[in-house]
């Protein structure tokens, strides 16, 4: 029956109804269909992320009122292929891992270490520093996915555990232990860009070639993530999420898929730890504490767990909220004070003194109030108000 | 029927739940292109009988011998016995809910590549009888194709169990266990599900369902076999066991 093709049910069914017809091909899509909307995907990427680094740190007004920087948005990039990464595994294949950290920070470690003593180059240091983590998962997921739920999550924390204690004291030699690995060397992108350098004509949009670098590999792991989601993989991962023995029956052998999950997901981890290594040139001990699994939890959930994008707006999200809301001094109205752009008053209006300092808090209610009013996320949200746009517009 | 005919035969078959003993040397056999029905109360260990064909855990098989067209299927993995030809439909929520009809269909293409994979590993298993196409499955069941793009979990229960069953036929199936395949349905929908489970015998699929509702199984069934307190305690054709008043009475109530 392999050889028999998908669109079976299309082709035959001239005699049907025209809406049927349309329903089918949208449930199984020829292959230009997939080509058309792969490309529209990686287009929009593409777009989105070039745009992004000006609309959040240059672009006037916006930035003004969001006061974004370069640096951070380099940073949402990565932390958001991290996300989106572990998404794959939460959000599709329903495994909570507790123990990513072992995966970005086991990454950002081995490229750190690559870039010392083998190559420094920034394109074989991602290479060493994904391919340690796709192994690193493999072996985890072997043991770890023995067990199902609550004992899973437990277990991927245990193996995180250990490796932040490896690295704290009997790896120390190789890690730094407590101080982090600080020994990064990094050469010119294909030997002639500097990274930390503008991107000649186009630093008013992108800013430095470490962005152009982070940009393209995002693009290149959305790409990867949305084929496979879009792949008979993708339909497996769901149908395991929704009953894992029932999958079984189905005939599917429901573990290698887990483990395919687990390694896939700990594969994009490993990629964006690798590329932290290279944005910050240094590697903290803390990059593999659990905190940071925890971190990567809350940003798939407050983005949402149900599409391949919101773990990326949710990355965005709690970064932001770590790094700008925490830095706001006075809680002021919207427009008041001489710092900004649109200035209605000169005095500004005080709501509420040290607010920065409460942003622990802020992210805590953010992250109540999503998971009590959109279960399905800040992403879940849009796409709702999309559709009701959408069926707004129809009904005239 | 002689043994030589038997596609499934079980052999003295002891299974657990833990420490709790179920079912106790059952034996039966289940010859090609019949349908066979397992009758009996609730919690006689009629479902138990089911999974330990299917392999799932628990039960756990402590003692005796499951044999599927000759092979020791025992102790293996229930995608390796779904890959030798035995599809089990489970009871109740059969269906993947929030994958779409379609979706739900289709899966059964992605699990027998893979089983086939798993053939050729092993370089024992015969494709005899190999899936339906999904266009004979909707030919077969006409509803399946108008709401193919719906999630299955909107379906109506009958509606899911006709998937369940589709599903199954998509698949290089010989064998079809049917889990209680008319619970909860209404006598119309029953009649349905009965009419497909005929035409599937008739397409040479051999059928061996667990059912409850002992009138209604006795009309497709060929042989039965009455299950009590986890042992076989009647075996032997629709119209015999439709003869013997004390049987009935006494292990089924009607």
């Amino acid at each position: 029956m392999s050889d028999e093709p998908t669109e079976t049910a299309d082709a035959t069914e001239e005699g049907g109804a025209v809406v049927e017809r349309e329903r089918t091909e949208r449930e199984f899509p020829s292959w230009e269909r997939v080509r058309e909307s792969e490309l529209f995907v990686i287009a929009i990427t593409t777009v989105a992320l070039a745009v992004f680094p000006w609309l959040f740190a240059r672009a006037p007004v916006i930035s003004g009122v969001l006061q974004g920087y370069q640096d951070l948005a380099t940073l949402i990039v990565i932390w958001g292929i991290f996300a989106m990464g572990f998404n794959l595994l939460l959000g599709y294949t329903g495994l909570l891992s507790f123990g990513h950290a072992a995966f970005w920070g086991g990454a950002a470690y081995a490229a750190g270490v690559f870039s010392t003593h083998v190559s420094s180059s920034p394109l074989l240091i991602i290479l060493a520093g994904t391919a340690f983590a796709a192994l690193l998962a493999w072996a985890l997921g072997f043991v770890a996915l023995r067990r199902g739920g609550i004992y899973f999550a437990i277990l991927t924390l245990a193996f995180g555990q250990m490796a932040y204690y490896m690295a704290l004291s009997p790896l120390s030699g190789i890690t730094g232990g407590e101080n982090g690995y600080t020994g990064v060397e990094l050469a010119p992108l294909l030997g002639s860009f500097f990274l930390q350098y503008p991107v000649p004509g186009l630093d008013w949009l992108v800013g430095t070639w470490t962005y152009v670098l982070v940009g393209v590999v995002a693009v290149v792991c959305v790409a990867a993530a949305n084929r496979i989601l879009h792949s008979p993989y993708g339909m497996v991962f769901r149908a395991i999420r929704e009953n894992d023995q029932r999958a079984e029956f189905v005939g599917l052998n429901v573990w290698r898929y887990k483990l395919m999950a687990f390694v896939i997901s700990g594969t994009l981890a490993g990629v964006a730890g690798s590329l932290f290594t290279i944005y910050s040139a240094y590697v903290p001990v803390q990059s593999l504490y659990w905190t940071t699994s925890g971190e990567v939890v809350i940003m798939a959930v407050l983005g949402g767990v149900g599409s391949l994008f919101g773990p990326i707006l949710g990355a965005g999200i709690y970064l932001y909220v770590e790094n700008v809301i925490s830095g706001v001094q006075q809680l002021t109205l919207p427009f008041t004070g001489p710092g900004e752009y649109v200035t209605l008053v000169q005095e500004p209006v005080v709501l509420l003194e040290g607010f920065g300092a409460y942003w622990h808090l802020i992210l805590g209610l953010v992250f109540v109030a999503v998971i009590v009013l959109f279960p399905r996320g800040i992403w879940g949200l849009f796409e709702d108000a999309a559709g009701a746009v959408r069926r707004l517009g129809s009904d005239h | 029927m002689s043994d030589d005919d038997r596609l499934l035969e079980l052999d003295d078959v002891d299974a657990y739940y833990g420490e709790s003993h179920i079912l106790r040397d059952v034996s039966l056999g289940v010859a090609g292109g019949e349908v066979c029905a397992l009758l009996g109360r609730n919690g006689a260990g009629k479902t138990t009988t089911l999974r330990a064909v299917a392999g799932a855990r628990p039960p756990e098989v402590r003692d005796g011998r499951i044999s599927f067209k000759g092979e020791d299927v025992t102790a293996m993995e229930p995608e390796d016995i779904s890959a030798r030809g035995i599809s089990l439909v489970p009871e109740e929520r059969r269906v993947f809910p929030n994958l779409s009809v379609a979706e739900n269909l289709h899966l059964a293409e992605v699990s027998e590549n893979a089983s086939n994979t798993v053939g050729r590993s092993l370089g024992q298993v015969q494709v005899e009888h190999v899936g339906m196409t999904t266009e004979q499955v909707y030919e077969e069941f006409p509803r399946l194709r108008e709401r193919n793009s719906q999630q299955a979990g909107t379906l109506s229960g009958g509606e899911q169990q006709m998937l369940a069953i589709a599903r199954a036929l998509k698949q290089n199936t010989d064998l079809l266990l049917l889990d209680e395949p008319y619970e909860g349905l209404a006598p119309q929908i029953i009649a349905d599900v009965e009419d497909a489970i005929r035409r599937i015998s008739e397409s040479g699929t051999t059928i061996l369902l667990v059912e409850q509702n002992a009138v209604a199984a006795m009309d497709i069934a060929d042989r039965c076999y009455v299950v009590d307190q986890g042992s076989i305690v009647f075996e032997g054709t629709a119209t015999e066991l439709r003869e013997d008043d004390e049987t009935r009475e006494r292990y089924l109530g009607v």
